[in-house]
């Protein structure tokens, strides 16, 4: 959650003027305590309940699973496989959607006219039109990446609108009649102030792209991750599927944490 | 995670309002206030005709026949499916999934939520293991879902309360954790206990952002359900959404996503309503910027 991972300076040490190592990392601590616990648990209950491998794996199998399949390369293949179309299908949404965003908050006609549309988009359910995608397309790379890209353009056009509508008109004034070009006015103005919600806006779209490789994977294909995970789950193969499941968490963890931590790095005046 | 981001888009979408809004009333003329309104249904209204007129304009092939409509014919299926009554059973199934995952969602959701905003310790716990479940894609527990709950109602249950519990847990925590620390002590100082607390303080406090957090969630939700009835369904508006494209009935796709979208911004709009209700009589916070 937001305000814990980001602890507000000199709230929850308060009541501890002796900083020492507990009280500092109490927050991690604590996780993972959290974390080793609920593993410990989950090994655990299957020495009183009975194991019944096509219904539940445990932890011990799937870290089996995980590195057999790490070594034997399948999963750095499907990986692969499903990250080409997601970065073009993001990549895309990036260029496309920044630009739009953009032109709606620069021209007020422009918003106005695009506003009402993009609402009605965004609100429905995108992935709806994955079967016609997937008839259109084919399930290939192409298929896959506007699906992506169908899922992921939206934060990328509310936030980079929403962005330009906040450039302050005053600093804008300032460096026009100080003599600035209009390289400064862009580079030190508008991308600034820009910037911060068109990263906020990746943070959103990473998790909806992450959907649009997942759907596409299950509706259709013979290979990737999705692919991975629908195809041993029909083979009952529980330990790998959670193998694999495991992956794709922390693959989304680690990308929303990432881009949070650059926030953090680049924007420390928007903590958030 | 994303619901913050979504909070922070608001209130800058808000923000950038406010500006607009003074120079309607500044120039008191009709044209300017129409402006928006007239623009955004026409770009909607042109859409639509280019799209009816595309076959009259450029040839289409026989074989890309299969795979085109119009929206006139997607409008006589629709109304047909209506009329036929054909829409409705498959709409209860995915209807009653909804709620139910829905009403799961909140009666967790909030709970938890209020808990872990007056908890520090709980919510460095549990920290982790919401941050991963948050940042994943719900889709991918769908396989397992399916071995677990079977082809019914269930597993589309699950799916749809997953997404839809984070969003409203993570803004009521959120609410809880913006609670006045004033009114806290008063309230405190006059011999309340955790109940009273939450009773008087911190759940009234927390209800714009819960609100937002069940707006979020009913997005989600209906995600969930048209997601769940792709993969692993026998009845809904899902399955026959993925039947029909499989029998390339274009036009019974694009119904059904009408239906789903018409819904979806029914309830968000409905409940952005509410949201505005409520604020009305609430004193000013940061997250109502001023308006």
């Amino acid at each position: 959650m937001g305000a814990s991972s980001a602890p507000i300076p000199g709230e929850g040490v308060t009541d501890q003027p002796v900083e020492d190592f507990f009280s500092r990392h109490r927050n991690l601590l604590l996780g993972c305590v959290s974390v080793a616990l609920f593993l410990a648990l989950w090994q655990a209950v299957f020495l009183v309940v009975p194991f019944n491998p096509l219904f539940l794996s445990k932890p011990s199998l799937i870290a089996l699973a995980l590195m057999d399949l790490i070594a034997s390369g399948d999963l750095a293949h499907d990986l692969a496989v499903s990250a080409v179309p997601f970065s073009y299908g993001f990549a895309a949404a990036v260029v496309v959607g920044v630009t739009l965003g953009a032109l709606m908050g620069a021209r007020a006609r422009v918003g106005y006219a695009l506003d009402p549309l993009m609402t009605i988009f965004y609100a429905s359910p995108l992935v709806a039109l994955a079967p016609l995608v997937v008839v259109f397309f084919g399930v290939g790379v192409s298929g896959k990446a506007i699906l992506i890209f169908l899922l992921s353009v939206f934060p990328f056009i509310f936030n980079a609108a929403a962005g330009v509508r906040t450039v302050d008109p005053l600093l804008v004034n300032v460096v026009r009649s100080l003599g600035g070009s209009e390289r400064d006015l862009y580079l030190k103005i508008i991308l600034p102030s820009v910037l911060p919600y068109v990263v906020a806006a990746s943070r959103i779209a990473v998790g909806r792209a992450l959907i649009g490789v997942l759907v596409a994977e299950f509706f259709a294909a013979s290979e990737g991750i999705g692919y991975a995970v629908a195809r041993f789950g029909d083979l009952f193969a529980l330990d790998r599927m959670f193998a694999c499941i495991i992956v794709i968490m922390a693959i989304a963890v680690a990308l929303t944490q990432a881009i949070r931590f650059a926030e953090r790095a680049a924007f420390p005046w928007r903590l958030g | 995670m994303t619901a913050m981001g979504d909070t922070q888009t608001l209130a800058a979408e808000r923000a950038a309002a406010l500006p607009v809004e003074g120079g309607e009333m500044r120039s008191g003329r009709i044209w300017p206030s129409l402006e928006p309104a007239l623009l955004g249904t026409g770009s909607i209204v042109l859409l639509l005709f280019a799209w009816q007129l595309l076959p009259h304009v450029v040839a289409i092939s026989p074989g890309m026949q299969l795979f085109f409509t119009t929206p006139a014919r997607i409008a006589v299926t629709l109304w047909g499916m209506i009329e036929s009554g054909e829409i409705w059973a498959p709409l209860r199934v995915s209807a009653s999934a909804f709620a139910i995952g829905l009403a799961l969602a909140v009666a967790l959701g909030l709970p938890i939520g209020v808990v872990l905003g007056r908890s520090r310790t709980l919510n460095a716990m549990l920290d982790p293991f919401i941050t991963a479940f948050n940042a994943t894609p719900r889709l991918v527990f769908l396989p397992l879902l399916l071995l677990w709950f079977g082809l019914g109602l269930w597993s589309k249950v699950v799916i749809v309360f997953i997404g839809a519990l984070f969003p409203i847990l993570i803004n009521t925590y959120e609410g809880v954790r913006n609670a006045d620390k004033l009114l806290l002590n008063v309230v405190r100082s006059f011999g309340a206990g955790e109940w009273d607390i939450a009773r008087l303080v911190v759940v009234p406090n927390a209800l714009p952002y819960i609100i937002a957090g069940v707006r979020l969630a009913i997005g989600r939700a209906v995600l969930g359900v048209v997601v769940a009835e792709f993969f692993g369904s026998e009845e809904g508006l899902g399955v026959i959404m993925v039947r029909a494209a499989s029998s390339y009935q274009i036009d019974v796709v694009f119904a059904g996503v009408v239906v789903f979208a018409v819904l979806s911004l029914a309830m968000t709009s409905s409940v952005q309503l509410l949201e505005k209700r409520l604020a009305s009589w609430r004193p000013q916070t940061a997250f109502d910027a001023p308006r």
